[in-house]
């Protein structure tokens, strides 16, 4: 895999030559050994590297983000093989370190495998000394593009039920190893050629926290965000993915956020009109959270009715499920081992075959990839991109 | 941790065989055998020891956990499988494993803090600028390519604390004999949960009112028979220990290893797991600090490394 082609680090910046550090190594410095050894490792490391390179050629530049550029490109030995490469830009010739999302992204797609997962390929370094992340090609867009063609894609209560399963799965997967993903929503569910939803963007998740270790409330798209993080608490668990999946799931049938907060004031304001306010008779503890504050008059919980009013097309066990996802008290919300043995799943309609799901036609999805991969729209205050030296 | 071990990198690509490292080893000193003489260096081990001291300085003024810890000196270690320690400088390379752990444990530095920290404790070889070490963690990430979650053996021993009824200190014993196993090739041999009931087997046998691990060197013999035996019964379960019963450290013992005969762990591998560690102890003895500090330090100035 992927193997650096640099030397020594810190033996570099001798040369005149900082861009290769290669050259700069085997240049001498000092010691007659110096030459001969530096070439020989160059010559297993750069091969190593070089071979893993070699299998891919770069194609045109589909996205541009904060910390990666994404490019399209194919197999070598076939170019109807198609691959997406996300070129990880170095910080300011290293002067910051690598950036965070880079590092969990690697880490935890090296690790996970799993067919609603997207997959990491390969990882080699380029000439620039830039990492590449060779990852699956997801031609055909995300969920968000679908939801907002109402012109164009017509779908039902099967299709979001095969969407569904497939995101639960990512999500069960996930927290069955301990991961939590911390920023699921609708553009961040890239769609396979197959059909097949594909759950990306690793750049937020996190291993589970150790018991009283804690953790950064400023991850998930706000959107998506629940309770516990925007009352700014600092342990938490699956239940703030498991929360986002609802919010999916509510958008997917009424193809619209359920909850656009335009705030994080705002957002509590929504989720208090749409769901019910957070009080301590549904939520024990709750008040105690650092950053607690609700609007007044407060809101009953809604029940059955209400959901059944706005999401009907899911059917009352789909809506059942949906409430459970929404539990304000992260401690009752349902877990992700529990979504998958609900009964909605057994239930009428079946869930659409990955091969009659509705699809936006290719090429058109080109361009998305790169935007999902990179940028992130409708975000705009941003969450914990950044390392944060608190948590 | 994060993910499952048996799926895991570090079980797929980062567990080898004693000949297989050997091997990886013997290839990149093949490389260059003028480096190698020009430049000796004492042994593994006891470069281990000196890395574990360094990392442990470096812990200590950041406010490092363990944990994080133990990460980075299994990511030097992996390094050093890959990269010719006499073509790096080794206070770079554990400066930045720290740095990258506390990155991947989520208990983040700042770049500036390391440097200026690795400044403060290696003065003469340890550069003030922040890109130096950024371009070390590309160089880390790349040689592991960019395989960085590590399964530990403490959360074994956590969960089976209970299972076994190991007092605080049985526990606490086991707790450092792993801190120990960082300084031997073990955790790139062994899976974490066998290390981790090595770790507990020897805690009981040494039984915690002794001296110490470090005084274990002599008593190394007695150790391993004692350790031995207890594996043995493990093999065939329905005969009976002739050993009397001596106190509930042994009963515990007893206990141990018919929860081992029952499972399918591996017995011989813990067995070769805690002759690696008791022989550890014993070359600990002849660690020589202010040797193993000269050795390094030289080839660093001598190649400028520290540039």
């Amino acid at each position: 895999m992927a193997v650096s082609p640099l030397i020594v680090p810190g033996s570099g910046e001798r040369g005149p030559h900082s861009k290769s550090k290669l050259s700069a190594a085997s240049s001498g410095n000092g010691t007659p050994s110096t030459t001969l050894g530096s070439n020989s490792l160059k010559d297993v490391a750069e091969q190593m590297n070089e071979e893993e390179k070699d299998k891919y050629v770069k194609g045109k530049k589909v996205g541009e983000g904060t910390y990666a550029n994404v490019y399209i490109g194919h197999h070598k030995s076939d170019p109807s093989n198609l691959v997406a490469i996300k070129k990880i830009k170095v910080q300011q010739e290293y002067k910051e370190g690598m950036a965070p999302d880079a590092i969990r992204e690697l880490k935890h797609l090296q690790e996970l495998s799993h067919p609603n997962i997207i997959s990491l390929l390969s990882v080699f370094s380029s000439k620039d000394q830039n990492l590449n992340l060779v990852l699956e090609y997801l031609p055909l867009g995300d969920l968000e593009v679908l939801i907002k063609d109402i012109e164009n894609i017509h779908y039902g209560a099967a299709d979001i039920k095969a969407w569904m399963g497939m995101l639960s799965r990512a999500i069960w997967f996930c927290h069955e190893n301990f991961v939590l993903h911390r920023d699921i929503k609708p553009n961040n569910l890239l769609i396979a050629a197959d059909g097949e939803i594909k759950l990306a963007d690793f750049g937020l998740a996190r291993s589970f926290a150790d018991p009283y270790r804690v953790m950064t409330s400023n991850v998930i798209t706000r959107w998506y965000r629940p309770p516990e993080l925007l009352f700014g608490a600092k342990h938490y668990s699956g239940a703030v993915d498991i929360w986002s999946v609802g919010l999916v799931f509510a958008e997917l049938v009424i193809r619209n956020p359920y909850l656009p907060g335009d705030t994080e004031i705002d957002q509590i304001a929504k989720i208090c009109a749409g769901i019910g306010t957070p009080t301590e008779e549904n939520w024990a503890g709750v008040s105690k959270l650092p950053e607690y504050t609700v609007p007044s008059p407060t809101t009953p919980v809604h029940g059955p009715e209400h959901y059944l009013g706005m999401f009907g097309t899911a059917g009352p066990d789909g809506v059942d499920l949906l409430m459970k996802m929404l539990i304000l008290d992260p401690r009752r919300r349902i877990t992700a081992r529990e979504v998958l043995e609900h009964r909605w799943w057994r239930g009428e309609p079946r869930a659409t075959r990955n091969e009659d799901l509705p699809k936006k036609g290719p090429g058109s999805g080109l361009s998305r990839l790169g935007a999902t991969e990179s940028k992130r729209p409708g975000m705009v205050e941003g969450v914990a991109r950044r390392l944060d030296f608190g948590a | 941790m994060a993910a499952n071990y048996w799926e895991s990198s570090q079980r797929r690509r980062w567990q080898f065989t004693r000949e297989g490292l050997e091997d990886l080893r013997k290839k990149l000193e093949d490389e260059d055998p003028n480096l190698v003489q020009g430049y000796p260096l004492p042994q593994l081990r006891h470069l281990s020891i000196y890395f574990n001291q360094q990392v442990a300085r470096l812990g200590k003024r950041l406010g490092v956990r363990q944990q994080a810890m133990a990460t980075a000196q299994l990511y030097i270690r992996r390094f050093y499988t890959k990269v010719e320690i006499r073509r790096t400088n080794p206070y770079l390379v554990l400066a930045t494993a720290v740095y990258l752990a506390c990155k991947m444990e989520e208990c983040p530095h700042h770049i500036r803090l390391v440097v200026s920290e690795g400044r403060t404790l290696w003065p003469d070889f340890f550069s003030n600028d922040t890109s130096k070490l950024g371009e070390c963690e590309f160089f880390l990430i790349s040689e592991m390519s960019s395989q960085m979650i590590v399964h530990h053996p403490y959360r074994t021993l956590t969960s089976l604390q209970g299972t076994f009824s190991l007092t605080q200190e049985e526990s606490n014993l086991a707790w450092s004999i792993i801190n120990d196993h960082y300084m031997t090739d073990l955790p790139l041999l062994f899976a974490p949960h066998i290390i981790a009931l090595m770790a507990i087997l020897l805690a009981l046998v040494l039984r915690p009112n002794q001296t110490g691990v470090q005084s274990a060197g002599n008593a190394a013999g007695g150790l391993a028979s004692a350790a031995h035996a207890a594996l043995s019964s493990a093999g065939s379960l329905k005969s009976s220990n002739p050993d009397k019963a001596n106190g509930s450290s042994r009963t515990k013992v007893q206990r141990l290893a018919s929860w081992l005969a029952e499972s399918n762990i591996d017995i011989e591998a813990i067995v070769d797991c805690t002759q690696e560690i008791i022989s550890f102890y014993e070359v600990q003895e002849q660690y020589n600090e202010k040797l193993t500090r000269e050795q390094i330090n030289r080839f660093v100035k001598a190649r400028s490394l520290d540039k």
